[in-house]
């Protein structure tokens, strides 16, 4: 943890290469999205329209500067509040059913958006081509957001927040929870704690994360397509946080970290980068099932094991 | 009385597992419920807890009705539940598992946890005393740190028992809380249910030893096919014509 907080801090006096400042932005972007990803991951729900409301958020906030001249600095809060309210019926209606379905309720009501954006309101969301012309955050405080220097930091700050808060929760007695409803759900609704609405405030909490994700999304690229919220960003998500691993809450830091350097060093292949990280995802499935994170834990394991094993006299080990 | 079930019933398609079932559960007492397999006692229990809705018919509680709400409410009323298939949370410590929605050891709020405040310590400190303190008192005092799934049997059952205590309920139903265990074990759990009760707690249980179900209960029901066919003391029941032949005739009569 502050490793990583010395790594943020340190890394624009080193340079000021913009590249280098626009993957550390894209890391903490996506590390924002992560996050919240697995704030619902961690009671067992995989949301597939996490994406989805990372979307309204952005055309939200795009929509508000751009038509009807609000600052950034409103629709930052607009744009997720936005998100967190849709999220309530569409919360309610989805963790109606668990397991398979919910990933199907999900995943459908995520295409759904995507074809709204890009097949209605053209003249509003800019159809296929694009919403474009999203101007900067701009100023506040003094201070003006415009360059990428400013908005790498405006972006470290938002998701330092977005980290100290969910990792504070995991480790109270609402991460135990979470983690309880995950192994079994139906104790936990017999020891008095109503399931159904836990989940459904870590699908509301988790919609404005990614609200707030979009909204900084959208100023920052300042040119927002529908594809930008469909599946493949979807599974990417998925795949940044299962290969660090679901099981803790520094699963999605690894493996987002990790896996955004390796989509730049992969960026040759375009379209075909998500072959490899298929790849990765079932190698990690087979060899790491628990993610990157777990793996120091379980060589220690496997180590003493072994130690143990030695130590027997010969002959005597019987096959556990 | 405490609880209270008025005609329950509850069907599965076309079979009437639960029939017209009427019985009371005194408070501060230990009450049996027997049957042949099959009888529809865990049918009961769903049905007291909300983890099935009632067909027709109504359970109260303390006076309030409690069947149509969720099970998470009527165990914020007063009835904790074991189930038979002893069910814990396998990953987590056995100070974790009695953590878990436990209100005795009330949670603090959202803003104390988020702001790791003084009262967010105190109150977690608070909640992990009181934890080791149920914990010490069911026996597994020394086992706190243990992982829950790697327990044995005995103990798991212990923690079932400790999970549904740290709830604060008045009522704990338990479902088969002997099974599986040695004679000396099953000793071991009627003292301290028998302690419970003397601490004011009502037990309500299903339980496949006769002899243990004789000798703990202040009240027995019996089921047959979802339907009830006594009710009364355990020297009552045991002298109960219908019981005979509808069930204890099929078995050994316990004593």
């Amino acid at each position: 943890m502050v490793l990583i907080a010395l790594a943020v801090i340190v890394l624009p006096l080193l340079t000021r290469d913009s590249y280098y400042l626009d993957v550390a932005t894209t890391i903490l972007m996506n590390l924002t999205l992560t996050m919240s990803f697995r704030l619902q991951v961690s009671t067992g729900q995989i949301n597939m329209a996490h994406i989805s409301f990372m979307g309204i958020g952005a055309y939200t906030s795009a929509l508000l500067v751009t038509r009807l001249g609000f600052s950034f600095w409103a629709t930052l809060w607009i744009g997720a509040v936005t998100a967190a309210l849709l999220a309530v019926p569409i919360g309610s209606v989805a963790l109606r059913v668990s397991g398979p379905y919910y990933f199907l309720i999900t995943f459908a009501f995520s295409e759904v958006v995507r074809l709204f954006f890009n097949n209605f309101f053209e003249n509003l969301f800019g159809g296929p081509s694009g919403l474009v012309g999203i101007p900067k955050p701009g100023r506040l405080l003094g201070m003006t957001f415009n360059g990428k220097l400013a908005l790498y930091w405006l972006m470290a700050v938002i998701c330092a927040v977005v980290v100290v808060a969910l990792v504070r929760l995991d480790y109270s007695r609402f991460g135990l929870t979470a983690g309880a409803i995950r192994q079994a759900d139906l104790v936990v609704e017999t020891l008095g704690v109503n399931v159904f609405r836990f989940k459904l405030t870590t699908f509301v909490v988790g919609s404005f994360v990614a609200g707030v994700a979009g909204v900084f999304f959208a100023h920052y690229r300042q040119v927002l397509h529908s594809s930008d919220f469909g599946l493949e960003p979807m599974v990417l998500l998925v795949v940044f946080t299962v290969i660090g691993g679901t099981g803790s809450v520094w699963g999605p830091v690894v493996g987002t970290i990790l896996m955004t350097v390796a989509s730049e060093l992969l960026r040759e292949l375009h379209h075909y980068e998500i072959l490899v990280f298929g790849a990765v995802l079932i190698l990690t499935m087979l060899f790491a099932p628990e993610g990157l994170v777990a793996l120091p834990g379980g060589a220690r394991r496997l180590l003493r094991k072994l130690r143990g094993r030695a130590a027997e006299p010969a002959g005597a080990g019987v096959a556990p | 009385m405490l609880l209270e079930l008025r005609a329950v019933s509850r069907r599965f398609g076309g079979l009437l597992a639960v029939s017209d079932l009427s019985m009371t559960v005194v408070s501060g007492s230990i009450h049996g419920l027997i049957g042949p397999n099959g009888a529809g006692k865990s049918t009961v229990f769903n049905l007291i807890t909300g983890v099935l809705p009632v067909t027709s018919g109504e359970v109260r509680f303390k006076n309030e009705r409690i069947s149509g709400l969720r099970s998470s409410e009527i165990c914020r009323r007063g009835i904790a539940r074991t189930f038979q298939a002893t069910a814990l949370f396998r990953e987590y410590t056995v100070l974790q598992n009695v953590l878990v929605g436990a209100h005795l050891l009330a949670a603090p709020g959202l803003a104390p946890t988020l702001f790791w405040s003084g009262t967010y310590r105190d109150r977690e400190r608070q909640a992990r005393e009181r934890g080791r303190a149920l914990l010490e008192s069911l026996g597994l005092g020394a086992v706190g740190s243990q992982v829950a799934g790697q327990l044995p049997h005995r103990d798991q059952k212990a923690l079932a028992l400790a999970m549904a205590l740290a709830t604060g309920a008045e009522l704990v139903i338990l479902d088969e809380p002997l099974a599986g265990l040695t004679d000396q074990e099953k000793g071991e759990t009627i003292a301290v249910l028998r302690r419970l009760r003397e601490q004011g707690l009502t037990v309500l249980l299903v339980e496949h030893d006769m002899k243990a179900v004789m000798g703990v209960c202040d009240t027995v029901t019996v089921l047959d096919h979802g339907v009830r066919i006594a009710e009364g003391t355990p020297r009552e029941i045991q002298a109960n014509p219908a019981v005979i032949e509808a069930y204890l005739g099929a078995e050994e009569p316990g004593a």
